[in-house]
């Protein structure tokens, strides 16, 4: 089990957690979960029991570093010498005075060896642990495709409009494609039919959909960026 | 709006006004009095100094005493100045702030809350940092009077602002780190108690309790203690410069005849950070033994202090006797200080360690509101009618 973050917001679509390491909250796109043990699940004083536990699955819409206390902004630490990484060496009162805090929306869920690709009837418990899934996990979660409507939600309800800051939904679903994309090996049946659910979701609006085809497409190898 | 701001707005700025007139004329009265700094014979100043203080224990001005040249102090004069050492390529420093709810004579219970913020930081090879606070609810009657058995002597204005200064020291004792890298603890503001100057000798050792044990603790662990003032408005050192312009009677000017009188009268109207800005940065100057009358129920922890120029001001550093009298633990303290100023994010700088402490420190006002709330619901629920004075209950509703 690896406890990437704890939950720090919660809500019925997603939440709001704190990332256990500075400035590396988990990748856009990727599938985090919360696991739940016992049915009722959100008192914290029940401990298991009450039926099988539940996995909540979630998909990171946006990872934010800034200062703990909302009334203290960052500032320029930087000078010719120490810069960078160095400025954490340089201020180690940086790590407790700086967070990392990431959102994530709620795809689905595992409960006794079954996947459900809607929201949860209930909203995972504050505080609970946020954690990265086995591989396993990953690929039987998106073996099949209706989650993507979930992460494609916010566009088709408010369109490409988002507010300052945010992850634009489409940017997000594209993210989570490459991500499983990826973390399924290079699964190129995979993506072929995440793509052809995503046309489907987006027939409407060819504009949005070729946004979308182009940033899942595979990087092909085209030389270094910084020129021959 | 009951501020008027119009007559307010004109009066800003005549007296902005008035500072641009007097400046020319001070700088060339800075230039001659850091001339006579210079110039001033060590000895014949602390025998002057001394030979006033005797005459007059209660003398009204705060003077900076020179302390034994013989201990190797003053080889380049009064004005003479060191270089900050470098840094130790690991060491710890501590700062700590406090802040209070003090006692509410509207409240129905008597209580008082301290909390002291600390920022314990690591540097070197495996940076650290150890943000925290500790905080007392103070409500028995051994914390609530300085003579608990006959009640009396209670804690509040000066006693209390007294300890609450005292408890920043007194925790040190849990913070402290029991190991062997170079450590420095930094208290945020002087560690001079002067305000309790005026109390009974009882009451003075009474209050005076916790911070000279906390610096004795520091004492025994080797570990240097620095009071760090920011933006100073001390003058013990311009003071002393005008008892050694005055012919006379010190603070007696009427009917003053010196050629010096009015370079005197200049002087009184700086600071020692005016005097002392021509340090470069990183500089600090010579050591000064303070001369507050509470200082004699220090003992052998006598207060003495230098300035330092920390890169955009001149800062004022307290220090026990013991750090005064130990050339390594003073190099230390001064190397750490003008570090942590150039790790400062702001402008001017100000050591992050007092700043983490402080943030530590605050209390918020809906904190205070809720222990307020815990208080009443403690004493409702054992059925203790909470009753609040009336003008108190006037302010909370503020009825129109």
């Amino acid at each position: 089990m690896t406890r990437i973050g704890e939950i720090i917001e919660t809500m019925s679509t997603g939440f709001v957690a704190e990332s256990f390491e500075l400035n590396h909250p988990p990748a856009l796109g990727s599938l985090v979960v919360v696991r739940l043990p016992g049915a009722g699940l959100v008192s914290s004083t029940r401990q298991g029991g009450e039926g099988a536990g539940i996995d909540l699955y979630a998909v990171v819409t946006y990872g934010q570093t800034a200062g703990i206390d909302p009334s203290r902004r960052a500032v320029r630490r930087s000078t010719d010498e120490v810069f960078d990484g160095a400025i954490y060496q340089h201020n180690p009162e940086l790590e407790r005075t700086l967070r990392t805090e990431f959102g994530a929306a709620l795809v689905g869920f595992g409960r006794s060896g079954r996947v459900h690709q809607h929201l949860p009837s209930q909203l995972p418990p504050l505080h609970f642990s946020v954690q990265e899934p086995t591989s396993d996990e990953v690929v039987r979660f998106t073996e099949r495709l209706q989650y993507l409507r979930l992460l494609a939600t916010p566009y088709l309800a408010s369109g490409p409009v988002s507010s300052a800051g945010q992850v634009p939904p489409l940017q997000v679903l594209s993210a989570n494609v490459r991500w499983v994309y990826e973390a399924r090996g290079g699964d190129r049946v995979w993506l072929d039919g995440a793509a052809r659910e995503i046309a489907m979701l987006l027939k409407s609006d060819y504009e949005a959909l070729l946004t979308v085809l182009y940033a899942i497409e595979p990087a092909e190898s085209v030389g270094t960026l910084e020129g021959s | 709006m009951p501020l008027k701001l119009g007559p307010i707005s004109s009066q800003v700025r005549r007296m902005a006004q008035a500072l641009a007139d007097q400046s020319p004329l001070q700088e060339a009265y800075l230039h001659q009095a850091r001339q006579r700094l210079r110039n001033a014979d060590v000895d014949q100043l602390r025998a002057k100094l001394e030979r006033h203080l005797l005459r007059q224990p209660r003398f009204p001005w705060l003077v900076a005493k020179p302390l034994d040249a013989g201990l190797g102090f003053y080889q380049q004069g009064l004005a003479g100045t060191s270089k900050a050492p470098p840094a130790p390529a690991e060491f710890t420093v501590i700062g700590t702030d406090g802040s209070s709810i003090p006692p509410d004579r509207h409240s129905p219970v008597r209580y008082f809350v301290l909390n002291v913020g600390y920022a314990l930081l690591t540097y070197g090879p495996q940076p650290n940092a150890l943000l925290d606070t500790q905080s007392r609810l103070c409500f028995e009657d051994k914390d609530l009077y300085v003579f608990p058995e006959r009640r009396d002597g209670a804690i509040e204005g000066v006693l209390f602002a007294a300890q609450m200064e005292a408890e920043s020291l007194r925790v040190l004792r849990e913070v402290v780190p029991d190991n062997s890298r170079p450590t420095v603890v930094l208290r945020d503001g002087p560690l001079t108690l002067w305000t309790l100057q005026n109390e009974k000798d009882n009451v003075q050792r009474a209050l005076l309790r916790d911070l000279l044990e906390g610096m004795s603790f520091l004492r025994e662990r080797g570990i240097p203690l620095g009071g760090y003032v920011s933006f100073t408005g001390s003058r013990d050192v311009t003071n002393s410069l005008r008892v050694w312009l005055c012919e006379g009677q010190p603070n007696q000017c009427e009917g003053c005849t010196s050629p010096d009188h009015d370079l005197c009268q200049a002087l009184a109207a700086l600071r020692d950070r005016d005097l002392f800005a021509y340090l470069e940065e990183g500089e600090r100057s010579e050591l000064f033994a303070g001369s507050s009358q509470i200082l004699k129920a220090y003992g052998d922890q006598w207060v003495d202090f230098f300035y330092a120029n920390v890169g955009g001001e001149v800062a004022r550093v307290e220090v026990p006797r013991w750090v005064s009298l130990n050339a390594e633990q003073l190099g230390l303290l001064h190397a750490v200080i003008h570090d942590q100023c150039q790790r400062s994010p702001g402008f001017p700088p100000y050591p992050p360690a007092l700043l983490e402490a402080h943030e530590q420190a605050v209390i918020t006002m809906s904190e205070r509101g809720l222990v307020d709330k815990m208080v009443e619901q403690a004493l409702g629920q054992l059925g203790y009618p909470v009753i609040r004075s009336a003008k108190d209950d006037s302010k909370r509703r503020r009825g129109v």
